[in-house]
C-alpha cells in the first residue's frame, strides 16, 4: 500500500537525508519526494512531501520512527494530524457568555473546541471551567493568543499549558 | 577573609550559624578563614577588628534581639553606610530585606562597597531586579566581586551553576518554579482540595508564607527572579516592568480540581526567554520535572549542547540560603589565589 505524508523540517544541512534515511532502512520504497524551501509551515519549518510504498506493518514502523526521531508528521494522506490544548479558565464564566468563547475559538480555522467541563464555585465570579481545544499542527499559537484575549476581555485568568 | 555582615535576620543568622560549623573545614581545605567583622541589624552594630564570635551573636540576637547588644563592640543606631567606613573589611555579605520600591538600603549599601573596591555577596532580590546592568557595571569598572547566588532559588544552584558547570553551552530559556510560598500553597490546594484563602492561613501559620503575602502571592518575588536571570544568564537588558506578572490568588480548588482530572497540576512558573519574560499560573504534566512539590523551587534550562538540564532544591530557609552565600564566598577566595 502506498501512504501520503507531509513531515515539517529544519531548513538547515542534513534534515531531509535524516528523515529519509528509516525508510530505506525498515524496508519501505521511497516514490516521491516533494521538497520546496521556499515554502514555510506556519511553524517557520518546511513542509516536505513524501509518497512511500510498503506493507502497513513497515508503514507503521516508518511513522513510529520519525516520530521517534523528532520529526513532525503533520498531514497524513490529505488529513491534516490534530494536537490538543488544554486551558483552564476562572472567573465569571457563565455569566460572560459562555456560548460566545467557545464561538470565537471555534472561528479559527481548522481549529475546534473538543471537550468543556465546568465547575461552578459558591462564588460565580469565581467558576472554573476547562477546554479542550483540538487544532491542526501549528495553530497552537493562534489559539493561546485567542483565549489570551478572551480572557482579557471577559477578565477571566487564564491557565495554559508550559 | 574579613567579612561585614549586613543585615541580621533569618539569612543573616543562617550566614552567622555557617560560618560557625563550617570554620574549622573551611580553613582545613581551603586555608579560608572567615571573619566576622561587623554586623548590622535594624537596631545598630557590632564591630570589631578582632573578630565577632558568631555564637555570640546568635545568642544575643535571640536573647534580646539587637546586635547592638554585644559587649564592647556593641553600637546602637549607626547606620549600614557608617559601618563600612569604621572597620576594615575584604567582603561586604549584604542580606538586608528585599525592597523593590527603589532596592534600599542594599542599593546604597552596595555601590559604596563597590567604589570602595570591595567584593560583595548578596542574598537580595530588590537592587538587582531594579538596577541590574547598572550594578553590575560598576562592579566591573572597579574591578570587584559581584555574586548573588542567594537571590535566586535559596540554596538551588542555578547562576553558579549555569555559569561555571555549563560553560559553552548556549542558555536558550529557563522555565522554573521560583518561589517556594506559592509552591507550597498550590501543592496542599492539590493534596487537601482545601480554598486559597485557607490555604494561605496555614501557610502562614507555618512561618511559610509571611504576615503580608503580597510579594510571594502576587508573583512579584518571582518576576524579581526572573530579571535576575534573564539578566545574568541570558543576558537580557530588563528589569521589573519588563516582566508580564500573574500571581495565584484567583486560583480556585475547584480549576486545581478540573486539572487533575486530566493529570495536570497547577504551577507558578517563571519563563524567561528573549521572546518572553513571564510569570503566571500554568498548566504542568503530573509526570513532568515541573511537578515538584512543598516549598521545593526548579528549573529546567534548555541549552543547545546539553539539551535540557533540571536543578531542584530548597527556595528559602535560613541555614539553605547561607550555603549559597558561602559558595560566592568561596568562589571569589578560590579566585583571588
Amino acid at each position: 500500500m502506498r501512504l501520503n505524508m507531509v513531515i515539517e523540517l529544519l531548513d538547515v544541512p542534513g534534515q531531509l537525508l535524516a528523515a529519509l534515511e528509516p525508510i530505506g532502512t525498515l524496508g519501505a520504497n521511497l516514490v516521491t519526494v516533494i521538497h520546496q524551501r521556499e515554502i514555510k509551515t506556519e511553524r517557520g519549518l518546511i513542509p516536505v512531501q513524501i509518497t512511500i510504498e510498503g506493507d502497513t506493518e513497515t508503514l507503521d514502523l516508518v511513522m513510529n520512527k520519525l516520530n521517534e526521531l523528532g520529526f513532525r508528521v503533520i498531514e497524513v494522506d490529505g488529513n491534516i494530524l490534530k494536537e490538543t490544548i488544554n486551558t483552564i479558565l476562572i472567573g465569571n464564566i457563565v455569566d460572560r457568555d459562555v456560548k460566545d468563547t467557545m464561538d470565537q475559538i471555534n472561528q479559527l480555522k481548522g481549529v475546534r473546541v473538543a471537550d468543556l467541563s465546568l465547575k461552578m464555585s459558591e462564588e460565580p465570579l469565581h467558576s472554573s471551567a476547562r477546554i479542550t481545544v483540538e487544532a491542526d499542527f501549528g495553530k497552537k499559537k493562534d489559539v493561546l493568543e485567542k483565549i489570551q484575549n478572551i480572557g482579557k476581555s471577559k477578565d477571566f485568568l487564564v491557565i495554559s499549558e508550559v | 577573609m574579613r567579612i561585614c555582615l549586613m543585615g541580621f535576620g533569618a539569612v543573616g543568622q543562617g550566614v552567622a550559624k555557617v560560618i560557625s560549623l563550617k570554620n574549622d573545614y573551611l580553613k582545613e581545605h581551603y586555608g579560608l578563614e572567615l571573619k566576622l567583622v561587623a554586623v548590622t541589624d535594624s537596631s545598630g552594630a557590632a564591630i570589631s577588628q578582632d573578630g565577632l564570635d558568631p555564637d555570640l551573636l546568635l545568642k544575643i540576637k535571640s536573647e534580646t534581639g539587637k546586635v547592638s547588644n554585644y559587649p564592647e563592640a556593641g553600637i546602637e543606631n549607626i547606620d549600614g553606610i557608617n559601618v563600612l567606613d569604621k572597620v576594615e573589611y575584604d567582603t561586604m555579605v549584604e542580606v538586608t530585606p528585599t525592597n523593590i520600591q527603589n532596592g534600599e538600603p542594599a542599593k546604597s549599601l552596595t555601590i559604596k562597597a563597590i567604589k570602595d573596591k570591595k567584593d560583595v555577596v548578596t542574598s537580595n532580590k530588590g537592587h538587582l531586579a531594579l538596577f541590574f546592568r547598572e550594578l553590575i557595571e560598576l562592579s566591573h569598572q572597579n574591578g570587584v566581586e559581584f555574586k548573588y547566588e542567594a537571590s535566586v532559588g535559596g540554596a538551588m544552584p542555578i547562576l553558579n551553576f549555569a555559569q561555571e558547570t555549563l560553560p559553552g553551552n548556549e542558555i536558550k530559556s529557563i522555565l522554573g518554579i521560583l518561589n517556594g510560598t506559592t509552591n507550597f500553597i498550590l501543592s496542599r490546594m492539590t493534596i487537601e482540595g482545601s480554598s486559597y484563602e485557607q490555604t494561605l492561613q496555614e501557610a502562614q501559620q507555618l512561618g511559610i508564607a509571611e504576615t503580608d503575602p503580597t510579594q510571594d502571592v502576587e508573583g512579584i518575588d518571582a518576576a524579581c527572579k526572573t530579571v535576575i536571570l534573564a539578566n545574568s544568564i541570558l543576558g537580557i537588558d530588563c528589569t521589573l516592568k519588563d516582566v508580564q506578572v500573574t500571581g495565584i490568588s484567583r486560583i480556585t480548588s475547584e480549576a486545581i480540581d478540573l486539572a487533575k482530572k486530566e493529570g495536570y497540576l497547577i504551577k507558578l512558573m517563571a519563563e524567561v526567554s528573549p521572546d518572553s519574560l513571564d510569570v503566571s499560573p500554568r498548566l504542568v504534566k503530573q509526570d513532568s520535572p515541573y511537578a515538584v512539590d512543598g516549598t521545593l523551587n526548579m528549573a529546567t534550562l534548555k541549552t543547545d549542547l546539553a539539551d535540557e538540564v533540571t536543578v531542584v532544591g530548597l527556595g528559602a530557609g535560613s541555614v539553605e540560603t547561607a550555603s549559597a552565600i558561602l559558595s560566592d564566598l568561596l568562589n571569589i577566595w578560590k579566585s583571588q589565589k
